[in-house]
């Protein structure tokens, strides 16, 4: 458990320093950021594939479990995962960062890549940080919200041909607070952007960690810079809420990244990473590093396979890894 | 002569320090690089200011038995200033990374200096005549009237006071979108891949080979040393020959990517070997052997087990240089606590040494140091826990001949000898 422990206080502070980044001096540094995502890709993959009951589902095959509610202070059932086992899929793939579908629809996402799981898991997850660790993971969160930021424009700024979204959006938060999972069905992740909340849906965040929310028609329309490069038409999700990045489904994910802020649920954010490091390393030309990599800490290869095995999956997450590599 | 014997024969003496005493560093005098020129005689720092400072040594002192030369202040100009790409929003720091010497083929000396985007070729030469008694213009410029003049006479050189001037050659601009970490004459080395979201690894360091104008390697934060030949092709994408040592999985961490990224590499002076340093050790790689290197020397292991601490205070993310002496036999690399280390490659023996004002007064023999990685201090011993890790040698020269060496704190530059009986 203390590898969990030390796992997440690494992802705050490699998050803190990719959100300084940003105002350094000379710009983004390239090599650094690059270490710092490769950390957190570690750091991740610890986290995730610690076999804390009730957290995720340990070992690869995805046993369902049930969601025992577990702080983060529990000492882990079993040995420390260590390096090599994958993280379970379903965990990843319950994340509806995959697809732009009606938030209703990630329901159904958990199914689609990996049954095991019941997304009541990750809702109970939820729950359990929520209260335990909001403060640690409000810093977090806000350091969370400046990255993006960061990477959208940084992203923009060196490289145009980069897909940039809107990651303004993001830092958004809840502006409910409801409790993730709520009044919510258990099944739907309520970090599903655009709703899942039975609170009346808003149309622009009210919290101020980021820009305000603003329309995705209108900021397709403004051609704003933080746009992502091909704005596909916005209107296309019949979501209430905004939602700044409807054609890219990681953009989803990060919604629900920034709704889960409030309960303080990590995972999320590391789910994210997760994914969209591993559609680099899918990406990846079959580059002979990636494959080493992948058999230097053998389970670890089947990790890409097992969680993103949606091609129009790895399109849709195309923006959103680019920002990663922004980073 | 110069390099014979191991780092622990020679005492090492305090010669000089360069640099502001106080305390309070400001920003701009933090020295990024140091680099002897080819005959040793001139010593060029680069600071985060931008600005470059050419040592000369002095020539008369050889005559002395009791010691080599000091270096004195030959030149000092603006190379690099900030810049700001307006269609970025990116500032570009005007910080020397790196100051590479052309060999000498005149009068004049030329160097290349780069910042993150500009690589900049400096002509340095000197003046020590100047024309006078011009026709049609006064000695301080103004032109005269020329129906004042009445004689005509033809302009001399008189001997003038000694200027150096720095003048730029070439600029070479914006010669890619990511940072410059390293030249080496003869042309620039930057691979990045065709999709940037396949990005997985930079290049970090590169030098050509010092015989082979051909051959260069370059180095990557993934731990690996790609040796590319130029004649096999115009885009050196595919290596002739590719290091890398297996990783120990007993040592995996979190940080292992970060403490496996090379920060340095450089080809011995034979050409046989090139070394290259990560974060906690330095190695000996024999050209012909690409699986493993045929020498490691552990810089500071006592940190391994910090590593999580160092990366919090980024520490982990210190690139340290490294240098070969004149006769290869030699190593050396910086440390924290203002410490250096020096490893004999034929005693195998090491010895560490601290960088401090505290040895102020020449020919003083530096004391060797020890740092207590764990169990009962012993007297003179330094724990880990002790030092100061804003202290940090990250840049070391050492003179081609002679047992010269220049050692930069964060802003002073040390110079170092062996005792000369």
């Amino acid at each position: 458990m203390e590898f969990k422990l030390e796992a997440h206080r690494i992802v705050s502070i490699s998050l803190g320093k990719i959100y300084n980044s940003r105002v350094q001096r000379g710009g983004i540094k390239l090599h650094k950021n690059l270490l710092v995502s490769l950390v957190l890709r570690s750091a991740r993959q610890v986290y995730l594939s610690d076999p804390c009951p009730g957290l995720y589902l340990a070992g690869p095959a995805g046993t369902p479990a049930p969601p025992p509610q577990q702080q983060p202070g529990e000492p882990a059932a079993g040995p420390p995962a260590g390096w090599g086992e994958p993280p379970p899929p379903a965990a990843h793939a319950s994340w509806p960062e995959t697809e732009p579908q009606p938030e209703r629809s990630s329901v159904s996402d958990a199914p689609r890549v990996g049954d095991e799981v019941p997304v009541a898991t990750v809702t109970g997850v939820g729950d359990v940080f929520q209260g335990g660790e909001a403060d640690a993971t409000e810093a977090a969160w806000s350091r969370v919200e400046g990255p993006r930021q960061a990477a959208a424009r940084e992203a923009e700024g060196t490289a145009g041909g980069w897909g940039v979204f809107p990651e303004v959006s993001r830092a958004a938060r809840r502006p409910c607070g409801c409790p993730l999972g709520g009044e919510d069905p258990p099944g739907t992740p309520a970090a599903t952007p655009g709703a899942a909340c039975c609170c009346a849906p808003r149309p622009a965040e009210d919290e101020p960690p980021a820009p305000p929310a603003v329309c995705p028609r209108k900021r397709c329309a403004a051609g704003v810079g933080g746009g992502p490069a091909g704005c596909p038409a916005p209107g296309s999700t019949p979501l209430k809420k905004p939602r700044r990045n409807l054609e890219q489904p990681p953009s989803g994910g990060e919604d629900d990244d920034a709704e889960e802020m409030e309960t303080g649920n990590v995972a999320n954010l590391i789910s994210i990473f997760g994914s969209s490091f591993s559609g680099l390393l899918r990406k990846s030309p079959g580059g002979g590093r990636e494959e080493e990599e992948g058999e230097e800490s053998g389970p670890e290869a089947a990790e890409p396979g097992q969680i993103c095995c949606d091609k129009p999956v790895l399109r849709d997450m195309n923006p959103w890894s680019t920002a990663i590599v922004a980073f | 002569m110069a390099g014979a014997g191991g780092g622990n024969d020679i005492q090492w003496c305090f010669s000089q320090v360069k640099g502001a005493v106080d305390d309070d560093v400001a920003e701009a005098d933090i020295i990024s690089t140091v680099e002897f020129n080819h005959s040793g005689e001139l010593l060029a720092t680069g600071d985060k200011g931008g600005r470059v400072v050419i040592f000369q040594q002095e020539q008369e002192n050889k005559i002395q038995s009791h010691s080599r030369g000091e270096y004195n202040v030959y030149s000092t100009f603006q190379s690099h200033e900030p810049e700001f790409d307006y269609l970025k929003s990116l500032e570009i720091e005007e910080k020397i990374n790196k100051i590479r010497w052309l060999p000498q083929k005149n009068a004049a000396q030329f160097l290349l200096s780069t910042n993150d985007k500009t690589i900049k070729l400096w002509k340095i030469s000197e003046r020590d005549k100047r024309p006078e008694g011009y026709n049609l213009k006064e000695e301080d410029g103004r032109y005269r009237d020329p129906t004042t003049v009445t004689t005509l006479r033809v302009p001399v050189f008189r001997p003038m006071d000694l200027m150096v001037e720095a003048s730029p050659r070439r600029i070479f601009a914006n010669a890619h979108t990511y940072h410059i970490n390293s030249i080496s004459i003869n042309n620039i080395v930057d691979i990045k891949p065709a999709n940037m979201e396949e990005l997985t690894e930079v290049i970090t360091a590169a030098e050509f080979h010092p015989n082979s104008c051909n051959t260069f390697v370059y180095s990557s934060s993934k731990g690996t040393i790609r040796l590319c030949d130029m004649r096999a092709s115009a885009l050196c994408d595919r290596h002739s020959k590719l290091f890398e040592e297996p990783e120990d999985p007993s040592n995996r961490s979190f940080f292992s990517e970060i403490i496996s990224s090379i920060s340095d590499v450089k080809f011995s002076h034979s050409g046989r070997y090139m070394m290259t340093r990560d974060y906690l050790s330095v190695k000996i790689w024999d050209l012909n052997m690409e699986n493993r290197p045929v020498e490691t020397y552990q810089v500071h292991e006592y940190l391994r087990s910090k590593l999580c601490s160092l990366y919090e205070n980024d520490c982990i993310f210190d690139k340290f240089e490294c240098c070969w002496n004149g006769s290869d036999s030699v190593v050396m690399t910086g440390s924290y606590n203002n410490f250096f280390r020096m490893f004999d490659r034929n005693t195998k023996r090491d010895i560490t040494l601290e960088a401090s004002r505290e040895n102020n007064k020449p020919r003083t023999v530096l004391k060797p140091r020890k740092v207590c990685a764990s169990g009962k201090r012993k007297k003179d011993e330094i724990s880990v826990d002790s030092l100061d890790f804003n202290k940090k040698i990250l840049h070391t020269a050492w003179h081609p001949k002679e047992n010269i060496i220049a050692v930069a704190t964060t802003n002073n530059l040390y110079i170092f000898q062996d005792k000369v009986n």
